[in-house]
């Protein structure tokens, strides 16, 4: 798991390529450390960054989404820290049996955005363990770049609640704003602002 | 009295309701659970119902959440950082523990919180926080009492935050029967 450099992990880069080249019409909600590199990625109206002193709930705003919109995929980026602040959505996915549910935790075993402070735990909690025995139907676990590669457009298709472990190496990430100083174009706009730009593509069908 | 509440949710167009029961609550969330058209979802964690119902409203459907003022205390920062900061229209309805012995004791939410009123055993402290917090964070909200219909309440509250585009609560101190 992440934090431990001896171990077998996945960059970033690694972990958002072969879902950017996958990704098709789904949703992608994305937190933390993995915000700015999937803007750099894609700029679709479906992505939305849960960026903003998010305390964890990435996975839950997701999650609504996922119910709202049966017929969509909706994938969300989550972090080992914000899944830890709110491991109770595990249960609550897993009641709503929100099928067309991907969540993918990004395991770095720390806190990058504030400085790389340990997450409780590091590199020693079972994500894909503990999903598993919450009741997601469909689990896994990666720390080899090719596999996870391989199976994203299973993970993109397969019949959820979906929860994908990925043992990923910290990055270099600093605190996210909100300005045109940004380059992900989902971080140009208030909160508000790209709220509605994405209601606006999610009713028009895109 | 939950059948009448249903059909006023039915009527403003509310499809999910997202929360937590507690003993006020609960033949609500029981109805819904049973009801064809209303879905119920419910959380783990008060703070994680307003994050569930900002997606849902961002996919297009319209929630209401539903939990108890306990809940509410612990939930400011999945208001403010999610349904608030989206600018989403999330009504919601807060069931008041502690308000019947607030009024026992003859205690309004405008008097001092002293340490000694704070500690009071004849005092649930959470209704005497329950509006001050919704003021300062800068929440709309209105109360339900006795005299008051709940579900015309509640229809009023649904409209209410639509208008304002923003997260509004109805602070029910009295019982759904």
């Amino acid at each position: 798991m992440g934090g431990d450099p001896g171990r077998p992990m996945l960059t970033v880069a690694q972990v958002l390529e072969p879902l950017a080249r996958y990704r098709t019409d789904e949703v992608v909600v994305t937190t933390m450390s993995v915000v700015r590199p999937w803007g750099l990625l894609s700029s679709s109206d479906l992505d939305f960054a849960s960026a903003d002193s998010a305390m964890g709930h990435a996975a839950d705003l997701a999650l609504g989404i996922a119910l709202a919109q049966p017929g969509r995929r909706v994938v969300c980026l989550n972090g080992d820290g914000s899944m830890l602040m709110c491991l109770g959505t595990l249960a609550t996915a897993v009641g709503a049996a929100a099928s067309n549910f991907v969540l993918v935790v990004c395991d770095n075993g720390e806190y990058e955005i504030t400085g790389h402070q340990p997450v409780a735990a590091s590199g020693r909690v079972n994500y894909a363990a503990m999903a598993e025995a919450a009741g997601f139907r469909t689990v896994y676990r990666f720390d080899d770049a090719h596999a996870w590669a391989e199976a994203v457009p299973d993970v993109l298709t397969g019949t959820g609640p979906t929860f994908v472990h990925v043992v990923t190496e910290p990055g270099q990430q600093g605190p996210i704003g909100r300005s045109g100083k940004e380059q992900a174009r989902y971080l140009q706009h208030s909160l508000a602002e790209w709220s509605e730009i994405m209601r606006a593509a999610l009713s028009s069908g895109v | 009295m939950a059948r009448r509440t249903i059909d006023g949710l039915m009527r403003a167009g509310i499809t999910h309701v997202v929360g937590i029961p507690d003993n006020t609550s609960g033949p609500l969330f029981d109805q819904i659970l049973r009801h064809p058209m209303i879905r119920l979802i419910t959380v783990t964690r008060e703070g994680e119902a307003f994050a569930v119902a900002a997606g849902l409203w961002l996919g297009g459907a319209s929630p209401l959440v539903v939990i108890q003022n306990t809940g509410l205390l612990e939930a400011g920062d999945g208001i403010r950082g999610t349904a608030q900061r989206m600018g989403a229209p999330i009504p919601f309805m807060v069931t008041g523990r502690g308000y019947a012995k607030m009024l026992k004791a003859g205690i309004t939410r405008d008097d001092p919180r002293t340490r000694e009123l704070l500690t009071r055993p004849d005092v649930d402290s959470t209704a005497l926080l329950t509006e001050p917090t919704l003021d300062a964070w800068g929440i709309p909200f209105r109360r339900c009492d006795a005299d008051d219909d709940p579900v015309l309440a509640l229809e009023d509250l649904i409209r209410s935050a639509r208008d304002a585009r923003l997260p509004s609560a109805l602070v029910l101190t009295r019982g759904l029967d």
